[in-house]
């Protein structure tokens, strides 16, 4: 009996010695984090997941949102919708997470939002631009985005190329939902800034079309001279290996606004010295950003100790921003039920690395402008850079 | 009425993607045409080519004829592979069905895109153009690099010697028997099964081959495996599986067609390819210089 009865007061003494919240507050904050993992789009999706995973590492270490520490769970999207949605799916149901962060292509991103509609959990897309995901028919209370949008990159682009003394002006862009919104949305804008320019030509190249060569000469013989391009990626650089020597570059005097991160330091760094140095290309992030606020700076060095990479990647920042974005609303709530966070998500103003950014309450949209800038060759690199950097910000053109 | 040398120099540019394709088809026509299976891996031996082909010249480092010599290892190490698989593993499909076959070959693809994921990476890899063919020349109005003049010439080149090998040599007496009529062949005391394993070497070769002539012009990416696959099958069922001179001309008609279809519909730019392989498939369904199959 009197052991009995010790033992029970030492156990009451060890429990009020170490004073332990509910049960609840213990368990971790679970996010899920769909994004493509194999296959091309793996180029941008490792460094948006490691983005998000060194987001993670530092709240942990300073104590977590509300007392809990964050989770990250990610998947492989293998960049298809469909695995998207069962991935999604299966994070949700088997895994309980609490939300969702990711998805990189513009048919995933739409996807996955319905299963966040019909789940009620917040999903905050970093990388899909499709302007359907946040279009009125399509918006619901659970879905966000950080993200720049085929609207917003557009106007932008066509915001500079109004300036250039150009009027026979060019396109040559993917044949699909994207190459085919971001291009509209450049056209209508830089007629609108500057009605005297002339479209002479207009390419489609299939996506992933192996040989451009056909394309070039066409475009060539209408004699632009600025032309706008959406290839992105791997095939931005097929193309300019198939387009240099065929003296595509001299003929429009290097006037060319590459957007889909043609700018970016992984698409300079693939073609090295074959870079045409003198197009104009934009970029989510640049680690040589100078005249990026403070806080950009501290944000640089410490994804490069992460990444362990001196020219960290520009895509890393919109995992960050997302979980960033995420955690902000978390502690705004004061909870993690997805009706509260949601709300909070609402007009929600953040200091991210790029400086204040915030999400529209009318349409679940960041301000998220991109950089643009002249691509030169500077010696301090191995790649060509981006110079001056220049923070297109796109809030009064968003509509 | 379009400028003559605008036309000329498109042409020319429908020719050079006729070119590279016929490099990649003609492989997987022979296959086809002598072991009657359709090898989806083809185009995953063209991308290895394009891998095997950056990583010697990463090993060569300031070797000046390096790339040259990086295409020749790449189409060796992918022809040594090749055999490898016929020889392992394809052998003991010949008497099934063709869906199994087609089902191993498609396994395969998956498989290789994976290695090649684990070796390389996912990230865009580049190859310089071999010193010499850097440059560019004027001709008649047209800007021809000197790259592309030499696949132009590589294509014709490459056909020559296959019709010398196959029209002139015993093997390309055997080659030509088989796909005619394999039992009759065997009964006749050649051995097949070694026929069989050289042929596949030879088609895995020029798989090889074509995915490091290609990777000077083309960035190596994960995916580029399907990419070619789906063009070098048009441009055979256009010419007639199996057949080696319709191959040829169906890379030329390919070129031809996509690169004019663009001026007259830019909007659809494959639309004029896969809408000449259907009247094709309609009206010859064997192909424009194929056989009926029996």
């Amino acid at each position: 009996m009197l052991r009995r009865l010790v033992l029970a007061g030492c156990v009451l003494l060890t429990a009020a010695w170490f004073p332990v919240a509910p049960a609840e507050a213990q368990k971790p904050i679970k996010v899920g984090f769909p994004m493509i993992l194999s296959g091309p789009g793996a180029l941008f999706g490792e460094p948006a997941l490691r983005g998000a995973q060194l987001f993670v590492e530092e709240i942990n270490a300073r104590g977590g949102v509300l007392g809990r520490k964050v989770e990250l769970l990610a998947r492989d999207t293998k960049g298809s919708a469909d695995e998207a949605v069962r991935v999604s799916r299966e994070l949700i149901l088997r895994e309980n997470v609490d939300f969702l962060v990711g998805t990189l292509t513009s048919a995933e991103g739409p996807a996955v939002s319905v299963v966040a509609k019909e789940n009620r959990i917040v999903f905050i897309a970093p990388i899909p631009k499709t302007d359907q995901l946040t279009a009125p028919d399509k918006l619901h209370p659970y879905v966000f985005r950080v993200a720049a949008t085929t609207t917003m990159e557009g106007r932008s682009a066509a915001e500079i190329v109004a300036k250039w003394p150009v009027r026979r002006v060019a396109t040559i862009g993917p044949d699909y939902a994207y190459g085919q919104d971001v291009t509209r949305a450049f056209v209508e804008h830089l007629k609108k800034l500057k009605p005297s320019v002339e479209i002479v030509d207009q390419q489609w190249p299939k996506l992933g079309e192996a040989d451009y060569t056909p394309f070039i000469t066409a475009q060539l013989a209408k004699k632009p001279e600025a032309v706008f391009s959406s290839l992105w990626g791997g095939h931005f650089v097929t193309f300019v290996k198939q387009a240099r020597p065929l003296g595509y570059f001299e003929a429009i005097k290097y006037n060319m606004m590459q957007v889909a991160e043609g700018g970016s330091p992984e698409t300079t760094k693939a073609l090295g010295a074959e870079y045409p140095v003198g197009i104009w290309g934009n970029s989510y992030d640049a680690f040589y950003w100078e005249g990026a606020p403070p806080q950009h700076r501290e944000y640089t060095a410490r994804l490069s100790r992460f990444l362990k990479d001196e020219y960290p990647s520009s895509w890393a920042i919109q995992g960050y921003m997302g979980m960033q974005f995420l955690a902000e609303a978390i502690r705004k709530a004061g909870s993690t039920d997805s009706d509260k966070v949601a709300r909070a998500l609402l007009g929600l103003a953040v200091e991210t690395p790029h400086g204040k950014i915030t999400l529209r309450e009318k349409d679940h949209q960041a301000n998220r402008g991109q950089l643009y800038g002249k691509t030169v060759r500077d010696p301090k690199y191995p790649f060509a850079i981006m110079k001056p950097v220049t923070y297109v910000d796109p809030t009064p053109f968003m509509d | 009425m379009p400028d003559p040398a605008f036309l000329f120099a498109q042409s020319l540019s429908g020719l050079t993607t006729a070119m590279f394709l016929f490099l990649i088809a003609s492989g997987l026509s022979l296959i086809f045409g002598v072991l009657r299976v359709l090898n989806f891996a083809h185009g995953s031996f063209y991308m290895l080519g394009a891998y095997m082909a950056w990583q010697v010249v990463q090993w060569a480092g300031r070797e000046p004829g390096r790339f040259w010599w990086a295409a020749l290892g790449a189409a060796l190490a992918v022809a040594a592979l090749g055999g490898l698989v016929e020889r392992l593993l394809l052998q003991r499909l010949y008497g099934r069905e063709e869906l199994d076959q087609l089902l191993f070959t498609y396994a395969l693809v998956l498989i290789l895109s994976d290695a090649a994921k684990v070796f390389w990476g996912t990230g865009q890899l580049s190859v310089a153009r071999p010193p010499g063919l850097t440059g560019s020349l004027r001709l008649f109005g047209a800007t021809v690099p000197h790259y592309n003049l030499f696949v132009l010439l590589l294509g014709p080149a490459l056909a020559l010697v296959f019709w010398i090998v196959l029209h002139r040599t015993r093997a390309g007496r055997l080659i030509r028997a088989a796909a005619l009529d394999r039992e009759m062949l065997g009964a006749l005391g050649v051995n097949v099964q070694r026929l069989y394993t050289g042929v596949f070497v030879l088609g895995s070769f020029l798989a090889g081959l074509g995915g490091a002539l290609v990777s000077p012009v083309k960035s190596i990416v994960p995916g580029m495996d399907v990419e070619i696959i789906v063009e070098a099958f048009i441009v055979v069922v256009i010419g007639g599986l199996g057949s080696f001179w319709g191959t040829f001309l169906g890379a030329l008609v390919y070129g031809q067609v996509l690169a004019f279809g663009i001026l007259v519909i830019p909007r659809f730019s494959i639309f004029s390819v896969f809408a000449l392989m259907a009247a094709v498939l309609i009206v010859r369904p064997w192909g424009l210089l194929g056989r009926p199959l029996r």
